[in-house]
């Protein structure tokens, strides 16, 4: 094992593994939550974070490390696995973002359990677990292809974060070939009959595959246990296995003295006439307050950052805060993410194991020979039942025929790719004329695909197609759809380009940053939960002290 | 073949293909708070109180006929759709063409009497099943608007409603063969052909009647008109004792 993946080294710079309680039956560490510092509203606190995600949690384990006094807000509860997530899919719809949003488009994609978090953790509690990084050509998208834009930072500026957090997650798989080749701190799990599917069908299509790369821990770490392999992935993992900011930064920060604030939905970024952030006001309980800061942090995702942004309008800022240029709500990305299933005369299960086993990478980049630019990955997901039904009825079938289908649930196997559709300037947040119980504005979010979007999909579900054949599954069939969500507040060389630098400073207000994936000013083909955290762990490194 | 009499649970129409599984049969195994949410599924059923009668007859029939539920035991899709809205649990979008999903079902239903006044003079729980699917599968098919809502979307509705309903319950679970829920006893045979002790094998070991024949049968009986009354299907020409056999039906 590398020495920056050790875990005597991990434990050096995040204890949080460490801190979570060593036995069996609990997986909250109560009294850290209970013996928590608190910061009173009038104390002007380092920062504030609007958000305990994939971006908002790092950010603030990283900051209190520092000595910062950091106070964190989430919209949601903080969660305690055991008692506030199930093995259920029905039962898990409080762990999705439900409030009122409103989706248009060429193409709606549809928000809540697809991609929407809510509570401390984040999208993370019900992300599958995939995390792999960004390619190198990912950063230059424009210079390369001639389509997306290029980063202010090049792969070499995160590689370090991916390592680090990678260490700190950790993420389980095989050696990486692709992109910027690199091994992993955890041996690949085993595999589940869906899993080995893909294997046998790559295989016989001369596909290159390989083992994770999951954050889902494959032996004991720190007194985090091993995966049981229940399959609920996206349920919340009761055993405390696989990652989420929740279980590997939060209890760390907390030991240095951060604050969590859930259950606080904040209305609005506070500016003062010289135009910097002084602070954030709040709901909780129904009852408006007000914490003061010396730094304001937004990590809210791509459609409740920019959400805020906008909401903040004040006179100095009448369109937004840091949406001088209109970039705020703009340049939002979804990847697209057909799943395609294959029947099979044997027994699959796909239920068994994590959805998240097996991934290929090998066609991610522009392929020359092709008419699109960019490419795509294809992974392994592995639907419950209520998923399951919606691939069956997305082919039309109801009624006698999609109980049929349903009854040959075991026989079936559900491979899944995420394709990087290009960014656009009409793929936006806007706020809505409609309002939310605190009153405020919702989100409109607007999304249409291009022709090499289209192009993209198709080339995915033919693959997916062929390495269900190549497995030996007599039918096929597939449901479109999307995932993820980035973009937004993209980061730029220039203000005339986008919201934020290559630091996540924004360039309106000097003492705000946006840490989260609305930074995206491309995405890759990469789930992007990863990449999140390395952005914010770097932003952290580079935060002068207020 | 052996049938292990009287011991598979309970399952939708009495139908399946996995004699002798009963998921609930694991319930000891389950974690508090799993067990609650699951088994309050089987608990008593809530009154209606969202839809009003007209609108809850339309919505009866509609659920039925989308999920095949044309026997008892039925899954008390209506009521668990009528809790969901009359508590306004939505799904955290809604698209901008569409009301809220409350009001949408209700404009919905409304539509579908009105439809069905139009065409056949009656309302659309008075239809034979077989007109009513003809209806369904009408709006379906439509492009753009129908009686003011977006007909894409009002089709996509009513089927995201009623699967999340259907196959959240236990009964469903049973005749798909699903192990439901795995904590803190997780799996521990992994990979293709693999079953856990307590899982089992569906009817045939062998798979006698090939898949695409039993999707035939499956469409052949969807278009062939409304079930008998015992809630068997046309099936036995494709089905061969497998399919959409009764489980019960020697019990």
């Amino acid at each position: 094992m590398r020495r920056f993946g050790s875990e005597a080294r991990v434990r050096e710079r995040n204890e949080s593994a460490w801190l979570l309680p060593a036995e069996g039956d609990v997986h909250t560490n109560h009294a850290l939550r209970r013996d928590m510092r608190t910061y009173d509203f009038d104390e002007e606190v380092d920062v504030v974070i609007v958000g305990c995600g994939a971006g908002g949690g790092t950010l603030a384990q990283r900051l209190a490390r520092k000595g910062w006094k950091v106070v964190v807000f989430d919209a949601g509860p903080w969660w305690d696995p055991d008692r506030d997530w199930v093995s259920d899919e029905h039962g898990s719809h409080h762990i999705y973002w439900t409030e009122p949003r409103v989706i248009g488009g060429g193409d709606p994609v549809k928000l809540g359990n697809n991609n929407s978090g809510r509570g401390v953790g984040g999208s993370m509690v019900h992300f599958a677990g995939y995390t792999p990084r960004l390619h190198p050509s990912d950063f230059r998208t424009y210079s390369l292809d001639g389509v997306g834009q290029d980063w202010p930072i090049a792969y070499e500026d995160v590689e370090p974060y991916y390592e680090d957090i990678e260490a700190e997650l950790p993420v389980a798989g095989e050696y990486w070939p692709w992109g910027k080749p690199h091994r992993y701190p955890q041996s690949p799990h085993t595999i589940g009959g869906n899993g080995m599917a893909f294997l046998r069908g790559a295989g016989k299509a001369g596909i290159e595959v390989r083992v994770g790369p999951v954050a889902i821990s494959n032996g004991r770490f720190g007194h985090r246990g091993h995966c049981i392999y229940r399959g609920f992935c996206l349920q919340g993992c009761k055993v405390n296995a696989k990652a989420s900011p929740l279980i590997t930064h939060v209890p760390d920060a907390l030991a240095h003295g951060a604050e969590i604030r859930p259950s606080c939905m904040v209305s609005r970024v506070l500016v003062d006439a010289r135009g910097r952030a002084t602070g954030v006001e709040y709901f909780h309980d129904g009852v408006e307050h007000r914490q003061r800061a010396k730094v304001v942090a937004v990590a809210g995702y791509s459609i409740e950052t920019p959400r805020l942004l906008l909401n903040s309008a004040c006179s100095l800022f009448p369109d937004g805060l840091c949406n001088d240029h209109g970039y705020v709500g703009r340049y939002l990305m979804v990847q697209g993410a057909p799943q395609t299933a294959g029947r099979y005369d044997e027994e699959i299960r796909q239920y068994k194991a994590p959805p998240p086993e097996v991934s290929t990478e090998q066609f991610y980049e522009t392929d020359p020979t092709k008419p699109y630019k960019r490419g795509f990955s294809i992974q392994c997901v592995s639907p419950l039942p209520i998923v399951w039904a919606e691939h069956v009825a997305a082919q039309g079938y109801w009624g006698e025929v999609l109980r049929e289908y349903m009854r040959d649930y075991v026989h079936w196997s559900v491979f899944g790719a995420l394709c990087e559709l290009l960014p656009r300037y009409e793929n936006s947040v806007t706020l809505a004329d409609e309002r939310d119980r605190h009153g405020l504005p919702v989100a409109k979010f607007d999304y249409t695909m291009g022709e090499n979007d289209h192009q993209l999909i198709e080339a995915a579900t033919h693959v997916m197609e062929d390495i269900h054949h190549g497995a030996g599954a007599a039918e096929a069939i597939t449901i479109q759809r999307y995932a993820h969500l980035v973009g937004g507040c993209r980061m730029a060389a220039t203000e005339r380009e986008g919201v934020v630098d290559g630091d996540l400073r924004s360039f309106a207000i000097p003492n705000l940053y946006i840490t989260d994936g609305s930074v995206f000013p491309t995405q890759g083909s990469a789930n992007p939960a990863l990449t999140i955290m390395a952005l914010a762990a770097r932003a952290a490194d580079r935060m002068r002290a207020p | 073949m052996t049938t292990k009499r009287g011991d598979t649970g309970p399952t939708p129409g009495g139908r399946g293909r996995f004699d002798g599984y009963d998921v609930l049969r694991e319930v000891h195994r389950w974690d508090d708070e799993t067990k609650g949410v699951v088994l309050a599924r089987l608990g008593p059923v809530p009154a209606v109180s969202f839809f009003d009668v007209r609108e809850e007859a339309a919505a009866r029939a509609l659920l039925d006929r989308l999920l095949s539920q044309d026997a008892e035991p039925r899954i008390p899709v209506l009521e668990m759709v009528d809790a969901r809205l009359a508590n306004h649990v939505g799904d955290g979008w809604r698209h901008e063409d569409m009301p809220e999903d409350w009001d949408a079902w209700k404009q919905s239903l409304a539509a579908l009497d009105k439809e069905s006044d139009l065409v056949h003079g009656k309302r659309f729980c008075e239809l034979d099943a077989n007109y009513q699917k003809a209806i369904i599968e009408s709006i379906q098919n439509m492009k753009g608007d129908w009686h003011g809502l977006p007909a894409k979307h009002v089709f996509e509705l009513w089927v995201r409603y009623a699967l999340t309903a259907f196959y959240s319950h236990p009964w469903s679970w049973n005749e798909i063969g699903f192990g439901g829920p795995a904590y803190p006893r997780g799996y521990k045979n992994l990979g293709i052909d693999k079953r856990e002790p307590w899982e089992v094998p569906e009817r045939d070991a062998h798979d006698p009647v090939p898949w695409a024949r039993r999707v035939k049968g499956a469409q052949d009986a969807h278009r062939s008109g409304s079930p008998g009354p015992s809630g068997t299907l046309p099936d036995n020409e494709f089905d061969e004792g497998r399919g959409g056999r009764d489980v019960h039906e020697d019990a």
